[in-house]
């Protein structure tokens, strides 16, 4: 009967997608207007790199978007990681056994971090965007008690120049990063039975919970790959800038919810996947390489990606509600002029 | 046709959505001061005819007259300025404000931006004590009860001097004693001549309230009747287009001689239950009936494992269980919980996501989902219930209430269940779906499967029971195991009026 889905590659739903649609044409105006600057392989490779770092973030943060919550200490725990690892580097000499530990110390900060937001949350009725807006200020306290609001330059570790610079085949080490862990959760969220956990808890806990779903361990696990992700994410951009400082990946959280929300993974959870969020990070990250192909001085790229971002969901949100048929256009009488003839 | 005392009047109403004819020259009208229920199934049109009145929908064909004018409904204000109010099934107040603020809100006395607190909060005392609600005008709103909310609800219309009040489902969130209040309410009203459309599943009072109803098929008028003529088998037939049996009056029980799955033994949680014991056997439907807040929910929720009890013992198949919801799903219980929306599914998971919840210790090998065998499961599970429409991929928030809650039955009937725990299963269900439901049920207790049911519903528990208990105040207080037991016998007792043996009510 619906052996025709089964493909699992459906081109239709593909082009209704309305980011989909805005990707293809973003890319065919840059390709147009750039004069062929932007349409070439090195570039979309440039584009990847760019994203890999609130990429990375987003392969667990999209995990507590899903439950309902949301994320903010992606960007606390990379910092304490990358503080943790660069201290733990510098202590062994920068040797790539010193790096491999300091990654192992940067990671398990991350997992302790994720883990007791993901207790606190499942146990107690605290909104995630208030406890994680907090904890983000403690774990930046962290940070500078860590460095002593030092840099701590690594720029002599090969093990970290090599995650940082290096290529394989042309292409950045952190994109074959941000691969992998886009893979796992992937593979995590569509072919595991907690990732249908994770959409059950996020679509309805009460529900969940009466059908048997363990709901709190969900939450638990879920915050715990966050926090994972937001250290390697931390632990990359150390090799990156080949340095941690204490202001290390300040207001990326922003950058990573902007990207979950474009890509559709609806606040009030339970709906809405892993691609589309890469999606919305690759919509972002093509944006900014369109601007400076295009010579836009950087200081208007945050105007311009705001006011995209703006029209994006002001778009998807006015086709949602075309779909729906019910709801009423918000942009009605907004454009009326008060006065009223009276006759 | 000219009546003099119409106050409100449609004719020939059309609406189409996608050349559906959701309403097919629909007539309609009210006259000053009656009560005047629209029936229908789910789907007959009902709340597209109350969406073109209180102008949220256009219409397509037809007029619309009040006091005689013909007039245009274009949106929701411009019915209000007409003397059109609607009491939506959900409440739109702010919890924190004070009644008079929420009966204001829009529309403060004022001077120059400054409210004038005294002058509104007389005001509004005013209209309570000429309607006589029981409720203060200083009253904080999420402090009330959903009844007096309700009446809050109905203060915000009168304040705009409505002429004509729509009320749907107004009791489906209340007690049996807060909509006798508001039954009241309702008289009052039309004692002032205030006119109400009311729209209800719960069919003896749609017949005891009522001045005129008009009854709706496929979006067409299917009758139109008077008070005088108001013959119940006859309107459930003109709603369904088909007989339906007269056997819900009375119901002959019998005690099963099985062996019992459940046992409960002086089971006791403070503030809820006290004392209570009885048994499910297998094939047995049990159901325990009695007035809101008597403690059956609430027995149900601590044999599943949901909530903690303070004394008792609980047995399965005569061991000793001690509940915990994974344990129970792993033993073979099921659960349909009271409130669908709330307890039952998630709205945007599609029916197969909502089913496989329950299933996924058979649909997984070493924690990865075998897919294929989830999609088995939900077209399975679909064609058990017979969903409509069929497709297990719809969002189950997209469903109708009677789909919606046979989805969480398909959560369960593909395993080998024991145990179904059943809480008022048909609550806002049209009576086509609730007749599937009952047949679900009975099918459970054919195959041998202990079924233990809360209900309200009188009809609903002598169409489905082998025996009977009545709750009152925490307590079983009768049983009907043998012989005929009439709604007129359940009523009673569940009321405590039935203090045969001697005892005194103690309530």
């Amino acid at each position: 009967m619906s052996d025709v889905k089964k493909s699992g590659f459906d081109v239709k739903k593909l082009l209704t997608n309305s980011r989909i649609i805005v990707l293809i044409f973003l890319v065919a105006f840059l390709s147009l207007v750039t004069g062929g600057k932007f349409f070439t392989y090195g570039n979309f490779v440039n584009i990847l790199y760019s994203i890999s770092l609130t990429g990375i973030m987003i392969c667990g943060a999209t995990f507590a978007v899903l439950l309902g919550g949301i994320d903010r200490t992606v960007s606390g725990n990379a910092a304490v990681c990358g503080a943790m690892a660069a201290t733990v580097v510098l202590a062994f000499g920068q040797t790539t056994g010193g790096a491999i530990a300091g990654l192992f110390a940067g990671l398990a900060c991350g997992i302790v971090s994720g883990f007791f937001h993901g207790l606190v949350l499942s146990r107690f009725a605290i909104p995630a965007f208030l406890l994680t807006l907090a904890t983000n200020e403690v774990l930046y306290g962290i940070v500078q008690f860590i460095t002593g609001n030092q840099l701590i330059n690594v720029m002599r570790c090969d093990f970290m120049n090599w995650i940082g610079e290096n290529r394989l085949l042309g292409i950045p080490i952190p994109v074959y990063i941000l691969a992998v862990c886009f893979v796992i959760c992937y593979i995590v969220l569509n072919h595991t039975v907690y990732g249908r956990y994770v959409y059950a808890t996020g679509g309805n806990r009460q529900a969940a919970d009466l059908s048997g779903v363990p709901t709190r361990r969900v939450i638990v696990i879920a915050y715990t790959i966050s926090g994972f992700m937001g250290a390697l994410s931390g632990f990359v951009m150390s090799c990156m800038n080949k340095q941690a400082s204490a202001a290390q990946a300040m207001g990326y959280e922003n950058d990573v919810l902007a990207a979950i929300v474009i890509g559709g993974v609806s606040m009030r959870g339970g709906s809405g996947s892993l691609q589309g969020a890469m999606l919305g990070a690759v919509l972002i990250g093509v944006i900014t390489n369109g601007l400076q192909l295009l010579g836009v001085p950087s200081i208007y790229h945050n105007l311009v990606k705001g006011v995209i971002i703006i029209v994006a969901i002001a778009w998807d949100m006015l086709s949602a509600a075309r779909k729906s048929g019910t709801a009423t256009n918000p942009f009605a009488g907004l454009f009326k002029s008060k006065k009223k003839v009276t006759a | 046709m000219a009546e003099k005392d119409l106050l409100f009047e449609m004719r020939e109403i059309e609406k189409v959505f996608a050349h559906v004819h959701a309403l097919d020259h629909v007539n309609f009208n009210v006259r000053r001061g009656e009560v005047h229920a629209l029936l229908g199934e789910n789907g007959a049109g009902k709340s597209t005819l109350i969406k073109i009145l209180t102008g949220v929908y256009p219409k397509d064909g037809g007029q619309i007259f009040m006091d005689g004018k013909e007039v245009e409904i274009s949106s929701r204000e411009s019915a209000a300025a007409l003397g059109i109010a609607c009491i939506f099934q959900e409440l739109s107040l702010v919890p924190t404000l004070s009644v008079y603020q929420n009966v204001m809100l829009g529309k403060e006395i004022a001077k120059f931006g400054i409210v004038n607190a005294k002058q509104e909060r007389k005001q509004i005392q005013d209209l309570i004590d000429h309607y006589g609600f029981p409720v203060g005008a200083n009253d904080i709103v999420e402090t009330l009860s959903v009844a007096q909310m309700q009446m809050v609800e109905i203060l915000k219309a009168l304040a705009t001097d409505a002429k004509l009040i729509i009320m749907d489902e107004p009791t489906a969130s209340l007690s049996s004693r807060e909509s006798e209040l508001l039954y009241k309410i309702i008289h009052q009203l039309r004692e002032r001549d205030v006119s109400i459309i009311y729209i209800s599943h719960r069919l003896e009072e749609v017949f005891n309230l009522s001045d005129r109803i008009t009854i709706l098929r496929d979006g067409k008028n299917a009758g139109l009747v008077e008070k005088e003529h108001i013959v119940p088998s006859e309107i459930i037939k003109m709603m369904i287009g088909k007989e339906v049996s007269e056997a819900t009056a009375s119901r002959e029980l019998k005690t099963s001689d099985a062996e019992p799955v459940l046992t409960v033994k002086h089971l006791t949680r403070l503030g809820a239950y006290n004392d209570v014991s009885f048994e499910v056997k297998r094939g047995e439907v049990v159901v325990l009936t009695g007035l809101v807040g008597s403690g059956r929910t609430e027995i149900v929720r601590t044999v599943y494992g949901a909530d903690p009890y303070d004394s008792g013992e609980i047995l399965i198949e005569g061991k000793p269980y001690q509940p915990k919801i994974s344990r129970s799903v792993a033993t073979g219980f099921g659960l349909i919980p009271e409130d669908r929306r709330t307890q039952g599914f998630s709205p945007l998971l599609s029916v197969t996501g909502n089913v496989a919840v329950t299933n996924y210790d058979k649909l997984s090998k070493s924690g990865f989902v075998n897919k294929a065998n989830e999609n088995t499961l939900g077209h399975e599970a679909v064609r058990l219930v017979d969903l409509r429409p069929p497709n297990p991929d719809v969002q189950v928030g997209n469903l109708s209430g009677g789909n919606q809650q046979k989805a969480v039955l398909g959560k369960w009937l593909t395993r080998d269940l024991k145990i179904m725990l059943i809480d008022e299963p048909t609550v806002g269900i049209d009576i086509g779906a609730k007749d599937e439901i009952y047949e679900i049920i009975e099918r459970l207790s054919a195959d041998g499967v202990a079924v233990l049911m809360v209900s309200s519903d009188i009809a609903e528990v002598l169409r489905v029971a082998h025996r009977i208990l009545v709750m009152r105040g925490g307590k079983i207080t009768k049983e009907f195991n043998n012989g005929v037991a009439t709604q007129e016998d359940i009523l009673m007792a569940s009321s405590g009026f039935a203090a045969e043996e001697g005892k005194e009510a103690d309530a």
